[in-house]
């Protein structure tokens, strides 16, 4: 039973700071979108940043009532959220809309909604609970990731196959953040790297499709594109270096206006918020999401249950690869994947997935000294 | 052992190695940044914007269309578009003044143009007139350096070679509308964008994607004044883009022989009328005309709001394509199905005869023959020439109508083709069942009445009837009616070729085909035959005449002359013949809406046709026939209407052949 006293603790107790950084770079996003969109004469960016409000307040809500749902709830849960979620990705690829090309989406009483979204979430859930059921501090060998393994690869393949090769690595990756964080040893951190590269220089000859290679020769050897995606980052390029240190200014942006920027809403937003904003404004960005990340570092460590530990560095492991990944992929020194940008791209399902994230984080945090 | 929270603190060494990566990495982002934005970041600058590269697209050529002889039915023409670019517009005043001089615009007029774009960035080009004349464009460009800001834009038109001349088949193109956008994008798997030319109707629209070629680009610099120049492609920041040239469409070659073409559309040019023409062996499409018709040329050059108000007012839908799109009831020229499907059941045979007084009774109610006094003693082979309408009402007494389907079908009725031309109908084959659904109420024998004469519910588009008709001649192998014989690139290269595809292996005796074959032959040949008139020489022509009825008469009203009644109430003529008869080459199939009877409209159109081709890819055969004939000496005088039909063939109407006009009590429901 709560009374007033229970409530003004609690509220005492909540730890508002995810929220807090959250929102504030939704905030950025938001302005950054309305701009990027603005002056843009497709038809169909028009409104965007409207749309992407009424995501941001569903996404909170939803972030705000995962934030009272003790973490028991998702150690319970984890394994048949994977189930779940697995099921839903093999029903995509039977049912799902197509869209440009490739099987992202399903829609759910009207609205369309991407699983590989939540897909993330649902294996850090699992792999969270598979690592903690070890209860011990031994460092981790190839033996012990074959299980975590499979758990990873089996949605992981699924999303590559739809295709979306992009989403695909980022579970693999974030997989294996959480293998690191486990004490995985360091000779079989070797030994993975090694596969990874000659399995990569196998699946790039036989498993990738057309457009996917190309992206990649694109990236190596701009000069190699006949297509056009060379294209795509050399105007990305433009628009971040022509920002100069203090950028050209809010609704400034001239890549934007004139379209050159392909997706500039979704994955080229970090180019357009150059371009208006310079070094300094992305200096800005990039320290409100280094405090986010610290924030998760620091709860990580200072939890007392594992599961509660591995689930926080797993959440953070997406975060990080989103934020990375894109960064790299706008500015030129990764091949260009298609993977949005935290809280600044459009995109519905991802925003809900990233409260979700926010709201467990707070959830853990607000418990914390519970006893 | 360890509690919980001690393995979680004996994890913090990983969680600050972490943190060490996370800084380098976003360290190396940072760097990136910098050296983007801080050390190359004015030469970006200058790129975004004093250099504004652009991305502009060339157009591919569209795919060329040619006649099965080679003959250029569709190809490109470059048209021009008069434009005003405003920022260049100096002596504004001065140079739209002569502009619209030159355009025969009013000054006014030209204002109106400019000011509506005004918001709309000055380099941008505004276009004044579209489509030009030679001796406008002549002008402006001598006369250019006096008007700074006015200039010419080209842009690729389609030209139909022969306008209106078998438009339908070609189809023609136009700009994707708003509405096609998302379909389109879906179907295609294509990301068009307004403005797109795609094929919207016939050949243009089936075969879009053959004929389409992929569009080119190359990257332009544009410089402060909004002035473009190519790309030089220099600096080493922007290695990476190159231009792409524009990839041709495909082009096909056709079935089609320009000729018959010409010939079909002349001959019907001023009804509302279909004519196809096959290939008996082989299914190709030798001419396919609908009328009334429109020039395909309009539609892609953009259509004027007066071109489009003469096609929406005409009351016969000119861009309706008869042969496929249109379907009505087959009327006589069914009868050759029936007796088919009489034969084939044992229902009747070549000796069977009836006696026709002119008035069948069906229990107390009169049905009447097109023929008042009635034909006397008529065995099968008066009964298809003549084409007596007792006869086949006393087969109805003992033909099951789903057993006349099943025949129907056989011979390609109730269902598509399958022709390479989009929004084909299907007619209609009706059946107990379908009755029963449609109407709630059961199949009786008046219906079976109405069928067996091919009025009531059985409608077939004239394609269908060549088609079976084909398959008659044929030995009753019935092919798809096809129209592309190949799709080849500009090397010469052949990319597809469409084979002519047997749909169905022969299900029909041959006895039964060489009775009714004979039945047909007696049609054109035989003194008495509906068409003997127009059997034309040297063709050996043997075919069906039918009239399908479009309103019910009164009984008094029956045997009335069909020309005394208003346009839109008079019969439909029909008329579907193959050549020569002991050899069958080509199939033509005529229907002229409102044209009263088959043997009159149709059967000249054929005779034309056939005619034609006779001449163009037999002249032996028809000289060998045109000797038999001669030699058989007949003495009944022939009608010339080859030549006259080429003259429009308004004479023929006054001759006094009252086909079989339908009784209209033939095909009411007996519910009276």
């Amino acid at each position: 039973m709560l009374n007033n006293n229970n409530l003004v603790s609690a509220f005492k107790r909540y730890d508002f700071s995810f929220f807090g950084i959250a929102c504030g770079i939704f905030l950025v996003g938001i302005i950054n979108l309305y701009s990027a969109t603005h002056a843009t004469t497709r038809d169909v960016a028009e409104g965007l940043y409207l749309t992407q409000v009424m995501w941001f307040f569903l996404s909170a809500a939803i972030g705000v009532f995962v934030s009272f749902i003790n973490t028991k709830t998702w150690h319970r849960l984890s394994y048949f959220a994977y189930a779940f979620v697995c099921i839903i990705l093999i029903a995509v690829l039977i049912l799902g809309h197509s869209s440009m090309g490739a099987q992202r989406w399903i829609s759910i009483a009207g609205v369309r909604f991407q699983p590989s979204e939540i897909t993330k979430l649902a294996v850090v859930m699992c792999l969270a609970r598979w690592f903690s059921r070890l209860q011990n501090d031994r460092e981790t060998g190839l033996k012990d990731l074959i299980i975590p393994f499979l758990i990873a690869m089996l949605p992981a393949l699924l999303i590559i196959v739809q295709p979306d090769l992009g989403t695909g690595m980022l579970v693999i990756v974030i997989s294996f953040f959480m293998a690191f964080y486990r004490k995985l040893k360091w000779q079989s951190l070797a030994i993975i790297a090694m596969i990874v590269i000659v399995s990569g220089s196998a699946m790039y000859k036989f498993g990738l499709k057309e457009y996917q290679r190309k992206r990649i020769v694109t990236f190596l050897d701009p000069s190699a594109d006949a297509k056009g995606s060379g294209y795509n980052a050399i105007q990305s390029k433009i628009a971040i270096g022509s920002g100069q240190f203090f950028g050209k200014g809010f609704r400034k942006s001239s890549q934007a206006s004139l379209n050159y920027l392909p997706e500039n809403h979704t994955d080229f937003v970090f180019a357009i918020f150059n371009e208006e904003h310079g070094f300094f404004g992305s200096l800005l960005l990039i320290s409100l999401y280094l405090i986010l990340f610290y924030r998760f570092l620091w709860l990580s460590t200072s939890v007392n249950k594992f599961f509660d530990s591995l689930l926080v560095i797993g959440m953070l492991g997406i975060f990080i690869a989103h934020t990375l990944i894109n960064m790299a992929m706008v500015t030129g020194l990764m091949p260009i994947v298609g993977i949005p940008l935290p809280f600044m791209s459009f995109g519905g399902s991802s925003l809900v997935t990233l409260f979700v994230c926010i709201g467990i984080a707070t959830q853990i945090s607000n418990s914390r000294n519970l006893f | 052992m360890f509690g919980e929270d001690d393995i979680v603190k004996s994890h913090k060494q990983r969680v600050d190695t972490m943190a060490n990566i996370i800084v380098i990495f976003f360290g190396i982002i940072v760097a990136r940044l910098w050296y983007l934005q801080i050390y190359n970041g004015k030469l970006f600058f200058r790129y975004s914007l004093e250099n504004r590269l652009r991305k502009e697209v060339n157009p591919a050529p569209r795919g060329m269309i040619f006649s099965r002889n080679s003959e250029l039915l569709v190809h490109n023409v470059p048209r021009f578009d008069a434009i005003v670019i405003p920022q260049y517009l100096k002596d504004s005043e001065e140079s739209i003044a002569k502009l619209a001089h030159i355009l025969d615009m009013t000054v006014d007029s030209v204002k109106k143009i400019l000011q509506k774009t005004a918001t709309q960035a000055s380099y941008r080009p505004v276009t004044i007139k579209k489509n030009i004349s030679p001796q406008e464009l002549a002008i402006i460009e001598t006369e250019n350096s006096k008007m700074p800001g006015v200039a010419v834009s080209p842009f690729i038109s389609r030209m139909y070679t022969d306008q209106e001349i078998g438009a339908h088949v070609m189809g023609y193109i136009s700009e994707i509308s708003q509405q096609q956008l998302p379909k389109y994008r879906k179907r295609d798997d294509f990301n068009y964008k307004l403005g797109d030319f795609i094929g919207q109707a016939g050949l243009e629209e089936q075969f879009d994607l053959d004929l389409r070629g992929e569009d080119g680009y190359q990257f332009m610099e544009v410089d402060a004044q909004g002035r473009m120049k190519k790309h030089t492609l220099g600096d080493s920041l922007l290695k990476g883009i190159s231009n792409q040239p524009p990839v041709p469409g495909n082009n096909l070659r056709l079935t089609i022989d320009r000729d018959l073409q010409r010939i079909a559309y002349r001959t019907i040019k001023n009804q509302a009328a279909a004519v196809v023409a096959l290939d008996v062996q082989t299914g190709e499409v030798l001419a396919m005309v609908s009328t009334p018709s429109f020039d395909p040329a309009q539609f892609s050059r953009g259509l004027t709001p007066e071109y489009w108000q003469s096609i929406n007012d005409d009351e016969r839908n000119p861009l309706r394509d008869r042969p496929i799109q249109e379907h009505y009831p087959p009327g006589s020229t069914f009868k050759t199905i029936t007796a088919i499907a009489a034969l084939e059941e044992g229902i009747v045979d070549e000796k069977s005869e009836v006696i026709c007084t002119g008035v069948f009774k069906l229990g107390k109610r009169p049905i009447h023959c097109w023929q008042k006094n009635g034909h006397g003693t008529v065995d099968i082979y008066r009964a298809i020439r003549e084409s007596c309408d007792v006869f086949f009402y006393k087969i109805a007494t003992k033909l099951d109508i789903d057993v006349l389907a099943k025949y129907a079908r056989l011979l390609g009725f109730g269902s598509r083709t399958g022709i390479a031309l989009p929004r084909e109908t299907s007619g209609l084959i009706p059946s107990k069942e379908w009755k029963k659904k449609r109407n709630g109420v059961d199949w009786q024998v008046g219906d079976t009445i109405s069928c067996v004469i091919g009025q009531g519910y059985i409608l077939a588009t004239p394609l269908q009837l060549a088609v079976a008709y084909a398959s008659i001649a044929n030995g009753g192998k019935l092919y798809r009616p096809h129209l592309v014989k190949e799709v080849f690139n500009n090397n010469g290269d052949v990319i597809k070729r469409i084979n002519p595809e047997l749909m169905s292996e022969p299900r029909i005796s041959e006895k039964t085909l060489n009775i009714v074959r004979k039945g047909l032959y007696q049609v054109a040949q035989q003194p008495g035959g509906t068409a003997y008139w127009y059997r034309g020489q040297g063709i050996e022509m043997a075919g069906k005449t039918g009239t399908s009825q479009v309103m019910r008469f009164s009984a008094d009203k029956i045997h009335n002359r069909c020309e005394d009644n208003e346009y839109k109430m008079r019969h439909h003529g029909l008329f579907v013949a193959y050549a020569p008869a002991r050899d069958p080459k080509i199939v033509v199939s005529v229907l002229v809406e409102h044209g009263c009877h088959g043997g009159s409209s149709g059967a000249p159109v054929a005779q034309a046709i056939i005619t034609k081709y006779m001449e163009k890819y037999y002249p032996e055969l028809r000289k060998k026939i045109m000797d038999q004939e001669k030699k058989e000496s007949r003495l009944a005088p022939i009608h010339q209407f080859a030549s006259e039909a080429l003259r429009g063939f308004d004479s023929a109407g006054n001759i006094n052949v009252d086909e079989n006009a339908i009784p209209a009590a033939a095909t009411a429901p007996v519910d009276e």
